[in-house]
């Protein structure tokens, strides 16, 4: 395994909780970047925001045999210090307040995504 | 090889176990450890799809990444228990990985190590009969279901 530690990935999610198939991955991905020493951070913007509500990614499940909700991943993605992050602007789009949002997520206006798409090794854009 | 099995998981008693990270060691003759994933490990990640191997010479420190394992549900480390160099990798492991999930106390090694602390790291782990109640008590701690396996497992009576 190549040696990557301390490279900067930057994930732009912008898919919820209406497209299951297109929310896994995103975080798997930044999970993997993780573990391998990265560090990562997550944006959610546009329809990402939403899956970023309480009690909405629970209720998001790719394989109702399995117990892996939108929710784990999620879960997950923290666990490893991936960072999430969400838009200011976009919350307004889902009638949300930073107070719907889940615990872990901190907020950041369009000027910061900018900043850190040019500090970032490599963005992922979903 | 001597062991016991909690709620179907199998602990080996002769070797050397960081629980949290549910990584073991075994002591080779030659002051070398070899370094693997529990059985516990193995169920948690389910089948496993990939493992990769930091390189041999890379010099880890306790507690950091030497692989990543990746199965359909989960993705992460294996920490090491150990800080030390890398000597060897299992290439098994790296083109079969569900090696890990058969065979993970035999074939399914992750890699070796020169450690260069080892009296003091081996000081936070355990082994034996305290490694079956260290383990008896992660599992009841942390709600862990019993242990499953795929077809081709070792076993152990």
């Amino acid at each position: 395994m190549e040696d990557h530690e301390g490279k900067k990935i930057l994930v732009i999610q912008t898919h919820g909780v209406e497209t299951p198939t297109r929310t896994y991955s995103p975080l798997f991905y930044a999970v993997a970047a993780a573990a391998m020493e990265m560090e990562v951070m997550v944006w959610f913007t546009m329809n990402g925001t939403n899956q970023l509500k309480k009690g909405a990614a629970e209720q998001v499940q790719l394989d109702p045999t399995s117990d892996v909700t939108l929710k784990t991943m999620l879960q997950m993605a923290m666990d490893n210090d991936v960072k999430l992050r969400v838009c200011q602007q976009s919350l307004t789009l889902w009638n949300m307040t930073p107070a719907d949002l889940i615990d872990g997520v901190s907020i950041l206006g369009a000027t910061s995504i900018i900043d850190l798409a040019l500090e970032a090794d490599h963005v992922m854009y979903f | 090889m001597a062991h016991e099995k909690i709620n179907g998981c199998v602990v080996i008693k002769d070797l050397y176990y960081s629980v949290n990270d549910h990584t073991w060691i075994r002591l080779n003759d030659d002051g070398t450890v070899t370094v693997g994933m529990t059985d516990v490990a193995q169920t948690l990640a389910g089948p496993i799809l990939h493992a990769k191997a930091k390189n041999v010479g890379a010099v880890r420190e306790k507690g950091k990444p030497i692989a990543i394992v990746e199965s359909g549900k989960w993705v992460g480390p294996i920490k090491s228990p150990v800080t030390g160099e890398i000597i060897e990798v299992n290439e098994r492991v790296a083109a079969d990985a569900q090696l890990l999930n058969r065979s993970p106390y035999r074939d399914g090694w992750v890699l070796k190590m020169k450690p260069s602390n080892l009296g003091a790291d081996i000081a936070d782990m355990v082994t034996g009969d305290a490694a079956v109640e260290a383990y008896r008590a992660k599992i009841s701690a942390d709600n862990l279901k019993a242990c499953t396996h795929i077809e081709g497992t070792d076993e152990y009576e």
